[in-house]
């Protein structure tokens, strides 16, 4: 019922995390979601997919993990280094 | 491009909770005690808290923050029973109070003359009880013409609480419900539950309630 306001703030935890600049470069958005932390995973992802493909975000992906317990948290995030692959 | 990973796990209720700190920690600087109460819409919240302060609510020194998707009709109702600030919190759609705007609230609030702090939050056995608000204890209304398995239906909430206020109990001889097997499930779920009976129509179970109240609140840090 809240994913949107949970997606919102993972948004503004990733946007914290890279810097306001570097959003666009983001690839996805790893979410751990525990299966008593009140939140539905396919309603999330839903929101973060429409929230990541708004800037500063260019259309990261979200990957929902789901867990055990009540865990809820932003684990990790795929960025764009802009380095050239050797 | 290469693509880097940054390990991140910082959960996602982490800016919430720092709020809710600030709420703690002013509060018990100011011995004030906080309720967060809870039920689904329309089971007798705002009709409890007017009870409640024509009761105790100068006596206890109550003050009020109310919460509502929409309207400012609860803050009015219960504006109306005292003159103390009550502080209407309207979330424009969300489906729960968070920590910061309960704080953002107690800022017009003085704590100094306030002893008993109610958040009556939005009606939802769901989402607020994702958020802590920084109070001292979740108090869940449970009223009679919702099924006695609500508990096991909504059990992250009951599991959070520390009271259950049963309200209008004054209709049970018109509705099927099993005041036993009610506390029974909710028992199941946190065998801690305190339990007040009450309706605030004929004021059946009030005085306990109030009494309850009186053993809450803390006497002032300089006391």
């Amino acid at each position: 019922m809240h994913e949107l306001s949970i997606a919102l703030e993972v948004c503004r935890m990733a946007e914290e995390r890279v810097g306001h600049a570097a959003c666009g470069s983001v690839t996805a958005v790893g979410v751990e979601v525990g299966d008593d932390a009140g939140i539905e995973p396919d309603n999330l992802e839903f929101c973060l997919e429409a929230l990541l493909a708004q800037p500063p975000f260019g259309g990261a992906r979200p990957v929902i993990v789901r867990q055990h317990g009540d865990v809820l948290r932003l684990a990790y995030l795929e960025v764009e280094d802009g380095d050239p692959d050797d | 491009m290469a693509i880097r990973t940054i390990e991140v796990r910082e959960s996602v209720m982490a800016k919430n909770n720092e709020f809710a700190a600030e709420v703690r920690r002013r509060l018990k600087g100011a011995s004030v005690t906080a309720l967060n109460l809870v039920s689904s819409p329309g089971s007798g919240k705002t009709l409890l808290l007017e009870r409640t302060l024509d009761a105790v609510g100068e006596e206890l020194a109550i003050a009020v923050v109310a919460g509502d998707v929409q309207t400012q009709n609860d803050a009015e109702r219960i504006a109306k029973r005292t003159h103390r600030l009550v502080q209407a919190v309207v979330t424009g759609g969300a489906c729960h109070l968070d920590a910061r705007q309960v704080l953002t609230a107690l800022e017009a609030i003085d704590l100094a003359e306030t002893r008993l702090v109610f958040i009556e939050n939005v009606g939802n056995l769901v989402c607020p009880a994702s958020w802590d608000l920084g109070e001292d204890a979740k108090v869940v209304l449970f009223s009679v013409t919702e099924g006695e398995d609500k508990p096991l239906k909504y059990p992250k909430m009951f599991r959070q609480a520390g009271v259950v206020v049963m309200t209008k109990i004054d209709l049970l001889p018109h509705v099927p419900f099993r005041v036993e097997l009610a506390v029974e499930y909710a028992r199941q779920v946190n065998p801690a539950l305190r339990f007040f009976h009450t309706s605030a129509l004929t004021g059946e179970g009030l005085d306990q309630w109030n009494a309850y109240l009186r053993s809450l609140v803390r006497e002032p840090a300089t006391a």
